[in-house]
């Protein structure tokens, strides 16, 4: 009886969620340079997802010159990946994050073994990848089966909302996000999300395409960006739109010290945050104590 | 042969309801969710909410909650159903 009664007040509170956002109160957001309502903007991004997803890898190599490879490692070495960790990486669908946490976690035991230190005491190291966009978490599921790690009981695959994340408080030692906050409907809903699931002494990561303030380097940068790259995306994956998208989002996104103070007003602790090549991309970090 | 792959199956069950007792939560009220092997969905009691599950991959997106008919959750008492679900992934962990 008194279970039931929980149950109703629950659905009156959360039921109205389930029905896309919430319709009480639409704002407007941004989709790239345009204003669009909440629910437009989370379907207008989908839709930009399902559209690349196949031609993701390509045109992330073309656009940043393999560059993107070598700024994922270096979000992974900031994590200090550790076997036995629960990590949750957040918009990871094509698994490229999670893969170098794996391997570098995978390595690190080899060599364990080789010392003969290995303690069978600690425990199951586990990865979720979680997206919203199921098209991309199959071009991940797929390139899992073709590293040989589509065995591998340490990664779960997750559909899911950065904004509603349906993993436990207090579960996960690391949380990673990487060119992927920047499409989020409400990034203080993630933040917050994120802050709820790491365990205290967890760590926040969070990878994004950011701001050049470094002068004619800016100049140089807005011109790629809205010469080069939607025609790329043009010639390439025959979609400028898509790409057209992605360098506004880029300029809509708040800069480096605006997105620290975010972090912090979330909750984490030692904020701080590193710029590469010049602030085309930075790395926040955040810990929560 | 019917044992062998009954045994799978319960052995996949269990590989995802393990995965699910231990960390997954309902995305909504944050409440543990229970494994339905019928509908291959997984069922947020607390609101009456079932998300499917689709090629292995649980789908957790608010968006993708359907609302239970109460028909279909007082089939069998909550409390009890919960209760039996606990101990059978208990056994199942070892």
């Amino acid at each position: 009886m008194a279970l039931r009664l929980v149950n109703s007040k629950l659905r009156s509170q959360i039921l109205p969620m389930l029905s896309s956002t919430s319709l009480l109160h639409s704002h407007a957001t941004s989709f790239g340079f345009k204003e669009v309502s909440e629910e437009e903007k989370s379907r207008l991004v989908g839709n930009v997802f399902s559209n690349v997803a196949s031609n993701y890898d390509l045109m992330n190599d073309l656009m940043s010159g393999g560059l993107h490879r070598l700024w994922k490692d270096r979000l992974v070495s900031k994590l200090n990946p550790f076997p036995g960790m629960k990590h949750l990486d957040v918009a990871g669908g094509t698994g490229d994050v999670a893969f170098r946490i794996l391997e570098t976690i995978n390595s690190m035991k080899r060599r364990a073994i080789q010392d003969s230190l290995n303690d069978s005491l600690h425990e199951e190291t586990r990865i979720f990848i979680c997206d919203i966009n199921p098209n991309m978490l199959s071009v991940g599921k797929k390139r899992a089966l073709e590293r040989g790690l589509g065995e591998d009981k340490s990664l779960t695959w997750v559909e899911g909302d950065a904004e509603a994340l349906s993993f436990e408080d207090n579960s996960m030692d690391g949380y990673t996000i990487a060119f992927g906050i920047r499409n989020v409907t409400h990034i203080e809903k993630v933040l917050a999300e994120a802050y709820r699931v790491l365990k205290p002494g967890g760590r926040f990561l969070c990878l994004e395409l950011s701001h050049v303030e470094v002068p004619l380097f800016k100049d140089l940068y807005d011109l790629y960006s809205f010469s080069v790259i939607p025609a790329l995306g043009e010639l390439v994956a025959g979609d400028r739109a898509s790409y057209q998208y992605l360098v506004e989002s880029i300029r809509r996104f708040p800069p480096q010290e605006k997105f620290a103070s975010m972090i912090a007003v979330a909750g984490f602790q030692k904020v701080e945050y590193e710029n590469l090549v010049g602030g085309v991309v930075a790395i926040h970090s955040g810990l929560k104590f | 042969m019917v044992r062998v792959s009954k045994a799978l199956l319960k052995d996949a069950g269990s590989g995802i309801s393990k995965t699910l007792s231990e960390i997954l939560v309902c995305p909504l009220s944050k409440q543990p969710l229970r494994v339905c092997e019928k509908t291959g969905s997984l069922i947020s009691d607390a609101i009456g909410v079932s998300f499917p599950i689709k090629d292995g991959i649980p789908c957790l997106v608010p968006k993708d909650g359907k609302i239970l008919e109460t028909n279909d959750t007082s089939e069998d008492d909550g409390v009890t159903d919960s209760a039996g679900m606990k101990r059978e992934e208990k056994g199942g962990n070892r």
